[in-house]
């Protein structure tokens, strides 16, 4: 390999791997903000994403509804369904036996009430695609190939982000969620009502991910299985440290840039390889995370 | 004076384990009242079960004449009850400021929100020079002042203060004390628990003493101070 070509392997590796990236990074926010409120890792995180994904296809494709109503319908109802989840769900898994497993078991449970769910309808009979937001066009940054796609993609992303972390920090309800995530006891004692706040939270997480659904469905085929994507968002988080928000975009733009460099400069069988690779160097040179903060010790 | 709290035979369970039996109290209006007994006796369920952090699995607590043992603990807050809790419960990684902001979480009076914030800030001068600080950072004493501020925030009817001279060196335990006189001189109802019964029974006017999870005594403090049972066994002599 040239010199030449090592740099152009370089700059399309940053350029894609900086768009699949915020796609990861989306799905990690997506996962860190309900482990940051509730330390439960959420397993149905791929499936929120695949139904989300599913009502848009059902929305755009079936009834014919023009793409600005299909995308804030989607959005909502997957804010919806998840807030819906975890007021109805997990708040009486809670109240029968507070044990944090029995939370994460709701969410596999939740897992596999999706999947059977599109299955059932027919819809992920076949594999399907979803039609691009915008008509994919070749644009060249610098000796990059990307496409206007490409560019709808990260910016949406970013825009999202950026919103995300305005709420958290500047409102009242964001200020709200840092809190429970800090001490869930002292903001019960300043009058925090922690059911509603967890409902938001899984909302937001829904509504993220619905997000991520319809930015990364026209790149990829649809299936039941699709939500498989979600183990990328998880290595996202666990790199960025899992707790931190930050951290978890980080993470999504790392791991996007791995895979893309690891697909161009060794081979592209290494692709599904690299994101386990980062998560074990990570794991072994910083435990926390790049982002975790001190290493905490708990008393048992 | 009417009674401000009033809890009537309240019994609370972890699981199995029964942690209070038939508890009745009374806070009459504008008085410290304090809560006494050693270590596992039942002092902080008590607390937990008014903040309604704790179920109640019978009797009753009334605030102001209402019925309550069946809110939510926000509701309690808006309703004017406002727990500090025992040791570093502040927002660790919060700011000073961020910390007193959260305490009026409830609260939509924007005008009167701020006048509080700089009433508590003349409680409590040391704060004011650390509002940016991130409150994790501050000293045992000062998260209790935090904490103390915070509480008042949510400009609360009933302040129920738990342990608020644990850990503290003696000359902090003697200002948190004449802050919680104070507080009260100006209008506030207090319970108090606490370990350090010599401290306790000299701010308050009535005490009860809790032992397993049973109220064992009561009385008005300066009687339970020269009372020689209690003299041994929370005085030390």
């Amino acid at each position: 390999m040239t010199l030449d070509v090592a740099f152009l392997f370089l700059q399309q590796g940053i350029a894609s791997g900086l768009i699949v990236g915020s796609v990861y990074a989306l799905l990690a926010l997506a996962i860190v903000v309900i482990f940051k409120t509730s330390e439960v890792p959420n397993f149905s995180q791929g499936e929120m994403v695949m139904a989300a994904g599913y009502i848009a296809l059902y929305l755009l494709v079936f009834q014919s509804l023009p793409l600005w109503i299909v995308m804030p319908a989607t959005i909502l109802a997957a804010f919806a369904g998840a807030a819906l989840f975890r007021r109805l769900i997990l708040n009486q898994v809670a109240r029968a036996n507070g044990s944090p497993v029995n939370l994460v078991i709701a969410t596999l449970g939740l897992s596999y009430v999706l999947r059977g769910f599109v299955r059932q309808t027919g819809f992920g009979d076949t594999p399907r695609s979803f039609p691009p937001v915008v008509e994919p066009e070749s644009i060249l940054i610098g000796q990059a190939s990307v496409t206007t796609l490409d560019l709808v993609i990260l910016a949406t992303a970013i825009v999202v982000m950026a919103a995300f972390f305005w709420m958290f920090k500047y409102t009242k309800t964001g200020r709200a969620m840092r809190a429970v995530g800090m001490n869930p006891k002292a903001a019960r004692l300043v009058g925090v009502d922690l059911t509603r706040i967890h409902m938001i939270v899984w909302g937001l997480s829904g509504g993220i991910s619905a997000v991520a659904a319809l930015l990364i469905s026209p790149k990829v085929l649809m299936t039941a299985d699709m939500g498989s994507i979600v183990t990328l968002g998880f290595a996202a988080a666990i790199v960025g440290g899992f707790t931190s928000l930050p951290g978890a975009v980080v993470g999504g733009f790392l791991i996007g840039i791995i895979e893309n460099l690891v697909g161009l400069f060794i081979t592209s069988r290494a692709i599904v390889l690299a994101p386990f690779l980062a998560i074990m160097l990570v794991l072994v040179i910083r435990p926390q995370g790049l982002f975790g903060g001190r290493v905490e010790i708990k008393k048992v | 004076m009417p009674d401000l709290l009033e809890l009537t035979g309240v019994s609370a369970s972890y699981g199995r384990i029964q942690a209070l039996s038939e508890v009745s109290l009374r806070v009459p209006e504008g008085r410290v009242v304090a809560l006494l007994g050693s270590n596992g006796a039942g002092k902080t369920t008590t607390l937990n079960t008014i903040s309604r952090l704790v179920p109640v699995t019978s009797g009753s607590i009334r605030f102001d004449g209402k019925p309550i043992e069946s809110w939510a603990s926000h509701q309690v807050v808006e309703g004017g009850v406002v727990q500090v809790p025992e040791g570093r419960e502040v927002f660790q990684d919060m700011s000073v400021c961020e910390n007193l902001e959260m305490g009026a979480y409830r609260r939509k009076d924007a005008a009167a929100i701020r006048a509080d914030f700089e009433r508590v800030l003349n409680y409590f001068p040391k704060l004011r020079e650390r509002l940016q600080q991130r409150a994790g950072t501050l000293s045992g004493g000062e998260q209790q002042m935090l904490l103390l501020g915070r509480a008042l925030m949510a400009r609360p009817r009933l302040l129920l203060l738990d342990e608020p001279s644990l850990g503290l060196s003696p000359v902090l335990v003697q200002q948190i004390f004449g802050i919680i006189d104070r507080l009260n001189k100006d209008g506030l109802t207090i319970l108090l628990v606490e370990q350090n019964a010599a401290v306790a029974l000299t701010c308050s006017s009535y005490a009860y003493i809790l032992e397993n999870g049973e109220m064992a005594l009561q009385g008005a403090s300066d009687q339970l101070r020269r009372d020689d049972s209690v003299r041994r066994t929370y005085l030390g002599h």
